[in-house]
């Protein structure tokens, strides 16, 4: 499939069927991905983005992995919270970037509050559903068995949830990891986001693909890495079946 | 909920017990007790309350109208699965080791529970890797390894082949042949009750109360088709479901 691309693309623009200046040839994009690894500057953009990402879908993991829960849970916090969060899911997290700005300058932070508003809410609706969809009889088996409260927490919730979590988080990182590339256009100046915009000002359309293909490649890797997660003895009874 | 003892013989005892989700009463007036060490069959049409009423017995449920008393602890088993997917049949078993026993000892009940079960050789499977037949034989092992006084079986055949109904009735009773328990079995297979149960109580549509209490004559179990008493019993449950 990689292959049968590569050559339409050769093919198409040996015969001139772009014009001039829109889209690069392989051959230009190879020697521009050549230079970028060897001048440093590649890796320092993936290092950059990767961080940022790990931030804000990180600390989006943690806040609403425990909010999804409460959600799942209680009926309660569920009709008091839901509008609200259906009210914000909805926001692209583009509309947030001149609040980001304002709120926390230039550099990372700005960037890092993008990528955590566009996963925070998917995750926590994502973890209340699962939570909610529990089978009461596990809950009825854990007051048999004894179990306090933070024992059912931890021994039937999370471990009842975690098939459909991971999916989550798998969707998740995805998002954050589109999300990088526009959070990157604002207040930055490292980043595969930035290295794109940069090169689209300075018309280096070869370094723009360089940015989309060094990003499409570590968005499937991390995809894979989820994959990898989903075999996990703890999860893989939800696969399984 | 009390949980202190009426009199000795009496493992449970119901007086004027009812129950209403909302407004919709399910159990009114509902007087029955359970003796201990029987095992009592609870019949009666669909949606009259016999799941509550075990749920009422286990102590999930809490009466809206009148007393329960019961003695000691209880495992519920329940048709729709309450096994943890996510744990091997020697975790979930080992699951229901009371807490407080000692590593050796609970790796000994499990061990015993494993081979009494015939599940030794499955014990690193998932529950969705078994049959519905050893995943129930499972439920058995992870409630009767605590040695509670009260076991509540709520229809946990029915999902069963017939075939394997039948073999799964005979493994009940051989189990507590060996560890006798107190049973109160809900069932609407009236053929289950009648081969399996000391009494068996058939409840009214709902809102539901004990309409009849048959004593079956004592003997050998599962009782077969030619036992005596069984055409007579089996007879007289099916006319107080209005279905002769």
């Amino acid at each position: 499939m990689g292959a049968a691309l590569l050559a339409a693309w050769w093919g198409a623009h040996a015969n001139g069927m772009f014009p001039t200046g829109t889209v690069p040839a392989p051959d230009e994009v190879w020697r521009a991905f050549v230079g970028e690894v060897e001048n440093g500057r590649l890796f320092d953009d993936i290092v950059a983005s990767l961080y940022r990402v790990a931030f804000g879908y990180v600390g989006a993991c943690l806040t609403a992995v425990p909010l999804g829960l409460v959600l799942g849970r209680s009926s309660g916090a569920r009709a008091a919270l839901l509008p609200w969060i259906n009210f914000f899911r909805t926001l692209s997290p583009i509309a947030w970037i001149p609040f980001a700005i304002i709120w926390f300058g230039i550099g990372d932070p700005p960037a890092i509050f993008i990528i955590f508003l566009a996963t925070f809410f998917q995750i926590a609706l994502a973890t209340a559903a699962a939570s909610a969809s529990v089978p009461k009889v596990y809950y009825r088996v854990a007051e048999d068995l004894g179990l306090r409260r933070g024992e059912i927490l931890f021994q039937i919730t999370l471990p009842a949830i975690m098939p459909h979590l991971l999916t989550a988080l798998r969707v998740a990182i995805g998002v954050a990891w589109m999300v990088v590339v526009a959070a990157e256009m604002i207040a930055v100046r490292s980043g595969l986001g930035f290295l794109i915009i940069d090169a689209r000002n300075g018309l280096r359309m070869d370094l723009v693909v360089v940015g989309m293909i060094t990003i499409g490649a570590i968005g499937v890797l991390l995809d894979f890495a989820f994959a990898r997660l989903a075999r996990a003895r703890s999860v893989r009874w939800g696969f399984d079946r | 909920m009390s949980a202190r003892a009426s009199e000795p013989a009496v493992a449970a005892s119901l007086r004027g017990v009812g129950f209403a989700y909302e407004r919709l009463d399910v159990l009114v007036g509902l007087d029955l007790e359970v003796r201990k060490g029987e095992l009592l069959a609870c019949v009666g049409p669909s949606g009259c309350g016999t799941s509550t009423l075990l749920a009422i017995l286990g102590g999930h449920l809490r009466p809206t109208r009148g007393e329960l008393e019961r003695a000691g602890t209880s495992r519920t088993i329940y048709q729709d699965g309450g096994l943890f997917p996510w744990l091997t049949v020697a975790e979930n078993v080992s699951a229901g080791v009371p807490r407080g026993t000692s590593h050796a000892e609970a790796s000994r009940k499990v061990e015993d529970w494993l081979t009494t079960t015939g599940l030794s050789e499955f014990r690193d499977h998932h529950p969705h890797q078994l049959s519905g037949g050893m995943r129930q034989r499972v439920e058995l092992g992870r409630a009767l390894v605590a040695e509670t006084d009260l076991l509540l079986l709520d229809e946990p055949f029915s999902a069963l082949d017939y075939q394997t109904r039948v073999r799964m009735r005979r493994e009940l009773v051989t189990t507590l042949a060996a560890r006798p328990r107190t049973v109160v079995l809900v069932t609407h297979d009236i053929e289950e009750a009648v081969q399996l149960a000391d009494r068996v109580v058939v409840l009214g549509a709902r809102p539901s109360s004990v309409r009849r209490v048959l004593e079956l004559p004592a003997g050998k179990r599962p009782r077969g088709p030619a036992d005596p008493g069984v055409g007579a019993a089996e007879e007289t449950l099916l006319e107080e479901l209005g279905l002769a």
